[in-house]
């Protein structure tokens, strides 16, 4: 960010929060109260958290002060604890290392790659010299982004499989020339020992997921939506959180998508210069997924309430990160990342000189959405309405856009298979009982995939998701090749792996992960 | 004349209900204008303040201006409200949609579904104009009853709450309620399956099987209403307000509806053919039968009541096939379809 921007942002985000919390009369009093309570639960749950002694002393401070103070004290008091949290999430922003990072990108780029040096990663692959950026894969409307990232706010809003995803999207958004974009990470990838350097370099400020207080919600958001005002370029996961079950996302965050109308809105009522906000729908895709083990069972064990934060995965062990880099050198997997067609925060579809269309292509004058009786008004319930229309346009484009793999079809297909050996099991014994003994013969696999191919082929062709090109240039039989190299291969445990003519699983829950891509797709859901 | 005020609505469609929903505005005070296809019905509804051909009996208000260009009267004006047969309501909409804006609010008030797609008005009102802040009112609503001045109520349906204010308060202090709701696929797929169950209801009349039979046919066709509504994802609960139970009883019992009325000439042995081909005004459920079945199919619902009505539209049976096949169904459970699995 900009460094004059720094303090305006600051000064701009306490101000709308406490503005926020400052009616009715109580607001204020009940804002401290629930903070000062949360914050103190917090406390004693991380007995060892990094928080100063002076935020100690000021909680300390206040708790006693709070409950017999003037309604303009207590107002002062929010304001101190806004201060506090702004300062926080702004401060994790190094405003001379965002410099650097928009004039002289390729250091930053260096970063990434060196954050992985410790390890000697590059110099551990065979062949030498491959990079992680030579497996990514950019298709889409690039031009559109490019052009709009000059004359708009963009938000990209990425499908969330992996770790790994932001640091795609960061190199993907260099390539194409753009600055760093602004984004929201836990605080636990800024301690993640490989990434947490690129992380800052990215733009990332700090998100700590372990504050519930409703006030630290609003200071991010506020963050959120003073910068994206500014013209800042913002990365956030819809999703909310890694996708669980390996499915793309298709209920996504209203509050998050929420801001870029809001943005949108103030920009129009203060007569700014760029006022526009619009919305890049993005998928990542890939063959293998870093966590996929703990993701699936995070899924299986909570039946889909995921934990919202894992600190404890793949991801924060560098020898499965190499590992796992590693993998997708030696199969050449390549991850494709698809820029949808940008969105106006009503959802309508924008044209790269920043023209919004009806379905029918006509143009739109988007400013008239918030009007009424000639004038840019709110209307929370219509503007939450439009929202969700905008996040359905975003659901929409995450299943277009979502690229089918190898391994999605064949484990989509392999565990088909299986629950037709077992039509008396529900899934969760499907996926435990069994496991060892069961096999599938490969040539009825291989009829499978050929119908399969072909359904998908023209799914592709009616535009409803993508077919990496690779597989459809294949037959079954090299199909199942590149995939068995994927499953079988990284996991623990092979999700798949052939043994004569037959295929056995050894972790079938991998399979309903890669498999759930496709089978939880809404073209394969649908009614006829 | 003295310069007229803004114009606040304008009806588009000058058919029976259309004319009825305009006039009702106008009387109200409000600056309502009424599209017409045809330049001769305009002339005559401005010239003789009656629409001849579809509402003879009612004297509409002088205030009522019909026109027939739709999309200079279109822009800018802050409701539209559409009412038009299903048949044209795509190209209807698309021409609005070259000059609707994103603040004008548009309602439909068309029961039907589209046949060649299956989809809801408000769908295509999606995907043929840019507006957001789209309605449905739908309702028991027999055109010549509130033409006289007889109470009637009907439900207005949006995901925005200001699409439902604008509508109450246009027919505020009318003898025309409007309720509202936020279920816009209830509230469409209500008004389109009533009219497949009132040719049903036709048949039971035409046949003289009285109101016994009337009445197991209308509870059950609304157990089957809920059923679709709710796979298509609307709440059942919509069926049991004025857009599905007050519809049904409604068009059911009324020889005013033109579908019941087509239903009577089938039970007479008509062929479908032959009855379209000498009706002035268009029965919806005949296309509607058609879409619903179709969907009903791909979700998997056993629909009897529906199979048995497109049987008799397009399979070439004759009415009392269609009661045998009905009574020799299998009987469960009354509520099992409905509860929640």
């Amino acid at each position: 960010m900009r460094p004059q921007d720094r303090e305006a942002v600051l000064v701009d985000v306490v101000q709308r929060v406490s503005e926020r919390w400052s009616r009715p009369a109580h607001a204020a009093e009940h804002a401290v109260l629930d903070t000062l309570y949360e914050e103190r639960r917090r406390l004693e749950r991380q007995a060892n958290s990094a928080d100063t002694p002076e935020r100690r002393a000021l909680y300390e401070r206040l708790r006693r002060e709070a409950p017999k103070a003037s309604p303009e004290l207590q107002r002062e008091m929010l304001r101190e604890l806004v201060q506090g949290f702004a300062a926080e999430v702004a401060g994790s922003f190094s405003a001379p290392v965002y410099a650097l990072a928009t004039r002289v990108l390729p250091p930053a780029l260096n970063v990434l790659l060196n954050t992985l040096s410790p390890l000697r990663l590059l110099e551990s692959l065979p062949g030498g010299g491959g990079r992680l950026d030579e497996q990514l894969e950019m298709e889409g409307e690039t031009d559109a982004v490019k052009a709009l990232a000059g004359r708009a706010t963009l938000m990209f809003v990425p499908t969330h499989a992996s770790h790994l995803d932001s640091v795609l999207m960061g190199l993907a958004l260099y390539r194409l020339g753009l600055p760093p974009v602004l984004y929201g990470a836990g605080l636990n990838l800024f301690e993640n020992p490989l990434i947490g350097v690129f992380m800052r370099h990215v733009g990332a400020y700090r998100v700590d997921r372990t504050k519930k207080a409703a006030v630290y919600k609003d200071v991010l958001k506020a963050y959120a939506g003073c910068t994206l005002e500014r013209g800042y370029h913002q990365l956030f996961f819809p999703g909310g959180t890694r996708s669980r079950s390996g499915a793309v996302e298709r209920h996504l965050k209203m509050g998050l998508l929420g801001m870029a109308l809001d943005a949108y809105a103030n920009n129009l009522r203060a007569g700014r210069p760029r006022p526009d906000v619009f919305v890049v729908p993005c998928t990542l895709n890939y063959q293998l997924v870093l966590e996929a083990e703990t993701l699936i069972e995070d899924f299986l064990k909570e039946a889909g309430k995921s934990r919202y934060i894992i600190v404890d995965d793949e991801f924060s062990k560098p020898r499965r990160v190499l590992e796992f880099v590693r993998r997708l050198f030696t199969l050449d997997s390549r991850v494709h990342l698809v820029f949808g067609r940008p969105l106006d925060v009503f959802g309508n579809p924008v044209d790269a000189d920043g023209t919004s269309r009806d379905a029918r292509g006509r143009p739109v004058d988007r400013r008239r959405y918030l009007l009424a009786r000639g004038e840019v008004v709110a209307d929370r319930q219509r503007d939450a309405e439009y929202t969700v229309e905008l996040a359905e346009a975003v659901a929409r484009a995450f299943q277009r856009d979502t690229v089918v793999k190898a391994t999605h079809l064949l484990s989509h297909t392999a565990l088909g298979l299986f629950r037709e050996l077992n039509p008396e099991r529900d899934l969760y014994r499907l996926l435990r009982v069994g496991v060892d003994e069961e096999s599938l013969d490969l040539r009825t696999v291989y009829t499978r995939l050929d119908a399969a191919l072909a359904r998908l082929s023209d799914l592709c062709v009616a535009g409803r998701l993508r077919l990496d090109p690779r597989l459809a240039r294949q037959d079954a039989g090299a199909l199942v090749g590149q995939a068995l190299a994927h499953l079988g291969s990284y996991h623990r445990a092979p999700a798949l792996f052939r043994r004569g003519d037959r295929l056995f699983s050894a972790d079938r829950s991998l399979l309903l992960f890669y498999g759930n891509r496709l089978g939880e797709h809404e073209a394969l859901r649908e009614v006829a | 004349m003295t310069r007229k005020k803004r114009p606040e609505v304008l009806v588009v469609g000058g058919g029976a209900f259309g004319t009825t929903l305009a006039a009702l505005l106008a009387e109200g005070g409000k600056t309502t204008r009424l599209w017409v296809r045809r330049p001769e019905q305009a002339e005559a509804i401005n010239r003789d303040h009656v629409n001849a051909r579809y509402l003879p009996d009612v004297t509409l208000p002088p205030a009522l201006e019909a026109v027939t260009d739709l999309k200079r009267h279109a822009e800018g004006v802050p409701l539209v409200l559409v009412v038009v047969p299903t048949a044209w309501f795509r190209d209807t909409v698309r021409e609005l949609g070259e000059v609707i804006g994103g603040d004008q609010v548009v309602v439909h008030a068309s029961k039907g579904l589209e046949l060649a797609t299956g989809r809801r008005m408000s769908e295509l009102l999606r995907e043929e104009t840019c507006a957001r802040k789209i309605g449905v009112l739908s309702g028991p609503n027999l055109a010549r009853e509130i033409g006289a001045g007889h109470p009637a109520g009907a439900l207005i349906a949006s995901r925005y709450d200001e699409v439902v204010e604008r509508v109450q308060g246009l027919f505020l202090g009318s003898r025309f309620r409007v309720y509202g709701g936020r279920d816009v696929v209830g509230a469409e797929l209500c008004g389109a399956f009533k009219n497949v169950i009132a040719l049903a209801a036709g048949v039971v009349d035409g046949l003289g099987l009285g109101d016994n039979t009337k009445a197991l046919l209308l509870t059950r066709g609304l157990s089957e209403m809920a059923r679709f509504v709710a796979a298509e994802g609307g709440d059942p609960l919509t069926c049991g307000g004025l857009a599905g139970m007050g519809d049904l009883v409604a068009t059911c019992g009324s020889a005013l509806s033109r579908n019941h009325r087509f239903g009577v000439r089938l039970a007479a042995g008509e062929t479908r053919e032959a009855i379209e081909a000498d009706a002035i005004q268009v029965a919806e459920g005949v296309r509607t039968t058609a879409a619903v079945h179709r969907r009903a199919t791909a979700h998997g619902l056993d629909l009897p009541i529906v199979r048995a009505v497109h049987g008799l539209l397009y399979d070439g049976w004759s009415a009392g096939q269609a009661l045998e096949w009905l009574m020799a169904r299998p009987i469960g459970p009354e509520m099992a379809a409905l509860r929640v699995r």
